[in-house]
């Protein structure tokens, strides 16, 4: 049988030029027995059992899965922890409920304002309104003008109910 | 993407990781502790499992941080375990059952691997024994696939040298 190609391939592997498949090859090679003298004395080199063995049981399994039990444990409790921490959130029906009464506060005191102005006659209403706007007008006249026309500023009064009859 | 589970993905990988861990380690009971570790590494950091290509050189790469870091405290603790000339942990060994099957020559060229810096030791242990592509094992060791390359050359060189050497002198 000619050992060349396994020669080539071992060739080679010392040089670091084999693919992983020709090195299973050579060690698949190496695995059988009755190899010639001359490679037999590699054999050591490409034996398996080189690599190390399987060494870790299931007690190994059991031991790691209960550790990550323990990490799962604390795990939970600190989410439930965590809920409890969130002030916050814990006190959002609250803010809500201020956040009503806030409503209901700034609404009713928007509702105030015309209550304040009760319920007279509308007529009497627009007649003060007029009365308010002469005295207004005259005030932003010069002192001299606005004493003249000081009395007359009640006349308007009669004309505006007319007015609106 | 295929989701991973912790059982299904992870855990199944603890023989490889230990395989490393004890060539990186050269202590038995020392692996066992960085294969723990590492496992529980991988777990806390659940969240970014998504994120990974390969969950096998994720958890490779820490495994080899968590044993290297475990040397350096040992190298801190007792200066006498300078890489390369710690003596092996021959524990490994002396398991009868391993011991009656084991011939002396692959005892002895387990011994040669062990006896290799610590990269060329993990490099070939991922090459050579666990089948990894020079880019995934460039991608656990965090280092070139030039170097990967470089390393397993001078490993395999090494390895044989001493080995041929030795049988010169009829093992």
């Amino acid at each position: 049988m000619d050992y060349k190609y396994i020669e080539q391939l071992m060739e080679r592997y010392w040089e670091g030029e084999t693919t992983l498949q020709e090195e299973s090859i050579l060690r698949n090679f190496f695995s059988q027995d009755g190899l010639p003298e001359e490679l037999q004395q590699y054999q050591p080199l490409f034996d398996t059992r080189l690599g190390g063995e399987q060494a870790l049981g299931d007690d190994f399994d059991e031991r790691i899965i209960r550790m990550i039990g323990d990490e799962q444990q604390p795990e939970v409790s600190s989410s439930s922890q965590a809920r409890l921490i969130s002030i916050s959130s814990r006190l959002k029906p609250l803010f809500k409920a201020a956040a009503i009464v806030a409503i209901i506060l700034t609404l009713g005191n928007a509702a105030q304002a015309p209550w304040n102005y009760g319920w007279d006659n509308p007529k009497d209403e627009y007649a003060r309104f007029h009365q308010q706007q002469a005295a207004d007008s005259s005030a932003l006249l010069n002192p001299v003008q606005a004493e003249n026309i000081g009395d007359s500023a009640l006349l308007p009064k009669p004309e505006a109910t007319h007015y609106i009859e | 993407m295929k989701k991973v589970t912790f059982r299904n993905d992870v855990l199944p990988l603890k023989n490889e990781l230990f395989r490393l861990a004890l060539r990186i380690t050269l202590n038995r009971a020392e692996a066992e502790d960085v294969v723990q570790e590492t496992m529980m590494k991988v777990w806390n950091r659940r969240e970014q499992w998504h994120e990974i290509d390969s969950i096998e050189a994720f958890c490779l790469a820490i495994c080899r941080n968590i044993a290297l870091d475990k040397m350096k405290k040992a190298e801190n603790q007792n200066q006498s375990l300078e890489e390369g000339h710690d003596a092996p942990d021959s524990s490994y060994a002396s398991n009868p059952e391993e011991q009656a099957v084991q011939k002396d020559r692959v005892r002895f060229v387990r011994q040669l691997i062990d006896s290799l810096p610590e990269k060329q030791r993990s490099v070939m242990q991922l090459r050579d024994f666990e089948g990894k592509s020079y880019k995934e094992i460039a991608q656990i060791l965090d280092i070139s696939e030039e170097q990967v390359k470089v390393n397993i050359f001078r490993a395999r060189q090494a390895v044989k040298q001493k080995y041929i050497k030795a049988e010169g002198y009829g093992l």
